[in-house]
């Protein structure tokens, strides 16, 4: 069987908060299941891979998510690999570059996105910045916790066709509306950055048995478990103060 | 004439009035020091100035006054290049060393910065760590002659949001001086450095051994995307898109050696380790000569620096004999960990305002280097590395507790820290 291919795309224009991590998560997941996985970096410049099964963008600086749309624009493999049954995971900047518009700069200027979510950005009243704490639906109707940390100035707003990902419970998330993130077929994004599929191993899970098409074995971890009760905790604790 | 070692700072000029409020001001401060001191709350520098620049929101300014100023900032290696460069200017000045004030504990925003010049009133030369917040201020304020800048890499994201925010600042702020603005002493390989010091009036540029390129990435100036040009076996940065280009430098690390302006190779034979202290070496040599230090006397100044504020100082633990590594960011572990030779090595992290409270950078540091050693996991954010650990497959062990993770062993350790729990190290052995 061949490896199951995950790619992080463009990790020096977008990924200021480790969000390469997310990346390393969905692999090592995969590897300590036994599952045969290979983790492709692509620079600016190189080909996106339309082989990937998922897809991973993080966050970035404005003029990094200008750089990024033109390139994956021209590129064209992302749409492609989408189109053919792979899912994009996104955070923060690359959640909204994701999306029809966004806006750069002290002027506000508004950039066509890559219209993969139906989400709009636009700058918000005030950066978000902290720990936040939302829930979100699994296929099988329960919720799951999703702990994490924001930090963002754009609020982004859903569109008729991408529900939200998440509901938020501390935290600023989407724009402020009860809600962080957007779904939209293969397609998802959301606020809090870097590492949040190693606070979030159901997450992770979701994404690679959504790209699988099929479930996957548990994978208990006390130590993780024991990252998520702390975290949890301390934004219960301090969150409405942050 | 230009002015030499030896010129003395053009004296202050206060009013009667300004020096009243000042002095007062100093001694109130000094007091709540010495209430501090005798609380056992460390050293009471922070409070003094803090106090100080209370009493006289002009402290900063009017203390800067009568001295010739040399300041460093950047993201990494502020303090050990402050005590580089002191000790350089100290050996040049021989017999008038004591013309030297410098805030050589790293406390480095305004108020830092006036308490140390409040204690010694009569210098008039000051080589000053200044954060990266504070150099707007201190290129209006003290007119400094000479200002290094180091690096410029993502730190604290959760404060400063974007890493081009300062350098922009820093722009506007040398444009603004003009002629009479500060000699840059730059770090060529870094293109936000570059860009940043732009506007500068005369800069001396040295060619660094940097290894972090990932904030990088695009030119600061255009948004295109840098290339990476191999000249003389050697890779330099280029804009396609615009004009900025890493420019020729004056001064050149080679491995463990500096090249001069002049083609001749020195070896600054250093007693802190690693290549990134050569690089800090290398800027504050280029900044001593600029000052008028010779290149010998820099050096042998230089080669007095063992442990600045702290940093890879021994020290014991109970029985356990621990080296002490600061490391506050993605490009501070790159340079610290493959220092850290010991097994197991300790690591202790945390996540309050002085370390950055999002702790996502843990996954932009190369921890898998650690594969094979043991890792004792340490701080309030021990958990955190514990999981980043296991991704990275380093085996390792949770100990929250800073005291009971140093044990009492019997082989010595490396401890590399986040900046608070490296401060409280300190303060556990005695040495602030």
């Amino acid at each position: 069987m061949k490896p199951v291919e995950i790619v992080l795309v463009y990790q020096s224009l977008l990924g200021i908060y480790g969000d390469r991590g997310n990346a390393m998560v969905l692999r090592q997941r995969l590897a300590w299941r036994g599952i045969d996985a290979t983790l492709t970096v692509v620079d600016p410049g190189d080909d996106v891979p339309s082989t990937g099964s998922v897809y991973l963008l993080g966050g970035g600086e404005d003029a990094a998510q200008i750089s990024a749309v033109k390139a994956l624009k021209a590129d064209g493999h992302l749409f492609r690999a989408i189109d053919a049954g792979a899912v994009l995971f996104a955070v923060c900047a690359g959640y909204q570059i994701v999306g029809e518009t966004f806006t750069v700069g002290e002027n506000d200027e508004v950039i066509e996105g890559l219209g993969l979510l139906d989400v709009t950005t636009r700058r918000g009243p005030e950066r978000a910045v902290g720990e936040v704490l939302s829930a979100w639906t699994r296929p099988d109707g329960t919720e799951s916790l999703v702990t994490g940390f924001e930090n963002h100035g754009g609020f982004t707003y859903l569109g008729v066709n991408a529900e939200p990902l998440a509901r938020v419970e501390i935290g600023v998330g989407n724009c402020g509306d009860g809600t962080d993130g957007a779904v939209q077929g293969n397609v998802l994004g959301i606020y809090p950055h870097g590492p949040i599929l190693a606070r979030n191993p159901e997450l992770a899970d979701h994404l690679l048995e959504r790209a699988l098409g099929h479930e996957l074995d548990p994978l208990p971890n006390p130590e993780q478990d024991e990252l998520r009760r702390q975290r949890i905790a301390a934004v219960r604790r301090t969150g409405l103060r942050r | 004439m230009p002015s030499t070692l030896s010129t003395p700072a053009e004296p202050a000029s206060l009013t009667r009035a300004e020096r009243l409020r000042l002095w007062t001001a100093i001694r109130v401060g000094d007091v709540a020091a010495l209430a501090s001191r005798l609380a056992g709350r460390g050293s009471g520098a922070s409070i003094r100035g803090q106090v100080l620049t209370r009493l006289d929101p002009n402290a900063f300014a009017d203390l800067l006054q009568g001295h010739r100023v040399l300041a460093v900032s950047g993201t990494n290696g502020k303090t050990t290049t402050t005590h580089l460069l002191a000790a350089a200017v100290r050996s040049g000045l021989g017999a008038d060393a004591r013309r030297l004030v410098t805030n050589a504990d790293g406390a480095n925003l305004h108020y830092g910065i006036a308490s140390a010049l409040s204690q010694q009133p009569r210098s008039d030369i000051a080589v000053l760590e200044t954060d990266e917040r504070v150099v707007s201020d201190m290129i209006a304020h003290a007119r400094p002659e000479l200002l290094v800048l180091l690096n410029f890499s993502r730190d604290q994201l959760d404060r400063h949001h974007e890493i081009k925010a300062l350098g922009r600042s820093w722009r506007a702020a040398l444009a603004a001086a003009g002629a009479v603005g500060p000699t840059i002493v730059a770090n060529a390989c870094d293109p936000l450095v570059v860009w940043s010091a732009g506007t500068a009036a005369k800069v001396v540029w040295v060619e660094t051994d940097t290894t972090w390129s990932a904030d990088g990435a695009l030119c600061p100036a255009c948004g295109t995307v840098l290339r990476r040009v191999p000249i003389d076996e050697r890779a330099r940065w280029d804009c396609p898109g615009c004009e900025l280009t890493q420019p020729e430098a004056s001064y050149r690390v080679d491995g463990e050696r500096i090249v001069l302006p002049n083609g001749r190779m020195v070896h600054p034979d250093l007693q802190v380790p690693g290549s990134f202290n050569v690089s800090n070496a290398a800027c504050a040599l280029a900044a001593a000569v600029e000052f008028g230090v010779p290149v010998p006397e820099a050096l042998a100044g230089m080669h007095t620096v063992t442990a600045p504020a702290g940093r890879f100082a021994t020290t014991h633990f109970g029985r356990t004999r621990a080296r002490l590594l600061l490391a506050k960011n993605p490009a501070g572990w790159a340079e610290a960990l493959p220092l850290a030779t010991s097994d197991p090595v300790i690591l202790a992290i945390d996540s309050v305002a002085a370390d950055g409270k999002d702790v996502s950078w843990l996954w932009d540091v190369e921890y898998e280097q650690l594969a094979g050693r043991r890792v004792v996991c340490t701080g309030p954010r021990a958990q955190d590395l514990a999981v980043r650990l296991s991704y990275a497959g380093v085996e390792h062990e949770v100990e929250p507790d800073l005291r009971a993770a140093l044990g009492e062993r019997d082989m010595p350790v490396d401890v590399i820290a986040t900046y608070t729990p490296f401060q409280r190290l300190l303060k556990m052995a005695g040495l602030r």
